[in-house]
């Protein structure tokens, strides 16, 4: 799994297609904090609303980073369940890392203080959101969506439609949450199980899927 | 050892691409897929392969298995090195450069595969497959070589010890390989007649016609290969006009 994960990676570094969503969300969280960001821990609120989207962007270029031809050969080589975890993996991996980031950017740009318990429920709400946008991710890219049209709507559908019911997890009732700093702990966990549930089921989708659209 | 017991592949509600395949190979034992552009040899191969699940049947295949696809895309930014090294990894075993050498690569090894001829970049698909020991899915393994590169993989896919099921449209000679022929051949001649009108049912029944459609006043008429001067003949004595005949 590792050496596949290096490989994806690999490969995904030498397409350069990572930038746009990383550029995005750099300048996004650059304009976030550019001022008074408010008090933590609602100063993360944008940030986890925002790394929602460009998670499920940064996933869909990883997992089509490779054309399906490419694609056919790696998973010969290693079997579609190997392949779609590795997707998944380096997809949640990248995901954490711009996670890490964004919360660490207003500690070091705001003049208001961070408490370190604050830092860290920001950062689990960030990795949560971010999860997510791997779930959905991989649920919008190939194989189970093989036109990248369809891609592109699927995943702009999925990602307005969990802004549009309130306080509903895993992602609107954590924003509420971080909103209106009640109750943080609870929702964290509820998004968190949600979170790992749409994540395995979209992997297990992707890989039940793969051999049937082939 | 590869199985493949009555297989059969549609995509939805489609024709069936393939039907009721069934075929063995044994570990050292070639086997190439025959048939014409259509009969499902590709999809046969990347049932085989594991890419592709078969809509019925049953497929039993090795572990290790190494993939050659019919066109490898050029715009791979990977060096072919760290191609190989990468997927010789994922593989668990060590990578095989002297595969590539053997088949002759030219170019830089360290250079993106982008930049690397169809040819060597072919070379360099064929040894990360190689380095499969169950079983070898060739989807035309020789094309973009040259000859000295095409007898040498004629003699690695031979002495290889893996089972290899391979698609070749240009007859290379390999030793012992049997062959498994799909979909129907046709060997016929077609005639398309102008001015066929009421003699349609008479032109029909010729003998070697083996399908006769009206096409507005005309006819396409589909022949057995050693009926076609005759049926021809035929025609023209009735007072047809003959508009093409392919074979």
């Amino acid at each position: 799994m590792t050496a596949l994960v290096r490989y994806l990676l690999a490969d995904v570094l030498r397409t350069q297609r990572y930038l746009p969503p990383l550029l995005v969300f750099a300048a996004v969280l650059a304009m976030f904090n550019a001022g008074d960001a408010g008090p933590p821990p609602s100063a993360y609120a944008g940030s986890c609303a925002f790394l929602y989207p460009v998670a499920t962007w940064l996933t869909i270029v990883i997992a089509t980073a490779e054309d399906p031809v490419r694609r056919a050969v790696t998973v010969t080589t290693a079997g579609w369940g190997r392949t779609q975890a590795a997707v998944t993996v380096l997809s949640c991996a990248a995901v954490t890392v711009v996670a890490l980031f964004a919360a660490l950017v207003p500690v070091l740009t705001q003049s208001r203080p961070y408490p370190p318990a604050t830092v860290a429920l920001g950062l689990a709400s960030l990795v949560v959101c971010g999860l997510t946008g791997v779930g959905v991710g991989v649920l919008c890219a190939r194989p189970v969506i093989t036109r990248p049209g369809w891609s592109v709507l699927a995943a702009t559908a999925l990602v307005v439609l969990a802004f549009l019911f309130g306080r509903t997890p895993p992602i609107g009732n954590l924003l509420g949450a971080l909103g209106h700093e009640t109750g943080l702990a609870g929702d964290l966990a509820v998004s968190g199980v949600c979170a790992v549930v749409l994540l395995v089921g979209a992997t297990l989708a992707a890989r039940t899927l793969g051999p049937r659209r082939n | 050892m590869v199985r493949l017991d009555r297989i059969g592949k549609r995509y939805g509600r489609g024709p069936w691409v393939l039907r009721d395949v069934t075929l063995t190979v044994e570990p050292g034992e070639v086997v190439v897929v025959t048939g014409g552009n259509g009969s499902g040899k590709s999809t046969l191969l990347r049932i085989a392969a594991g890419l592709s699940r078969p809509t019925s049947g049953r497929v039993e295949r090795p572990s290790s298995v190494g993939y050659v696809p019919e066109r490898f895309p050029p715009g791979v930014r990977l060096s072919a090195r760290d191609y190989l090294r990468h997927l010789a990894a994922v593989r668990g075993v060590p990578a095989r450069w002297d595969l590539v050498e053997a088949l002759g690569f030219v170019g830089g090894p360290d250079a993106p595969m982008a930049t690397l001829s169809k040819g060597n970049t072919q070379k360099i698909a064929l040894a990360q497959a190689l380095a499969a020991d169950g079983l070898l899915v060739l989807d035309e393994p020789w094309s973009g070589l040259d000859a000295a590169a095409g007898a040498v993989l004629a003699e690695l896919v031979v002495t290889g010890g893996a089972a290899v099921l391979l698609t070749d449209h240009h007859g290379h000679d390999l030793t012992g390989a049997r062959e498994l022929p799909l979909g129907a051949v046709r060997s016929g001649v077609v005639i398309e007649l102008d001015r066929v009108g009421e003699l349609f049912d008479e032109v029909s029944s010729l003998e070697g016609v083996v399908v006769a459609r009206a096409v507005g006043g005309g006819a396409r008429v589909e022949v057995e290969s050693g009926f076609s001067d005759l049926v021809l003949a035929e025609a023209l004595r009735l007072g047809c006009s003959v508009r093409s005949v392919r074979s």
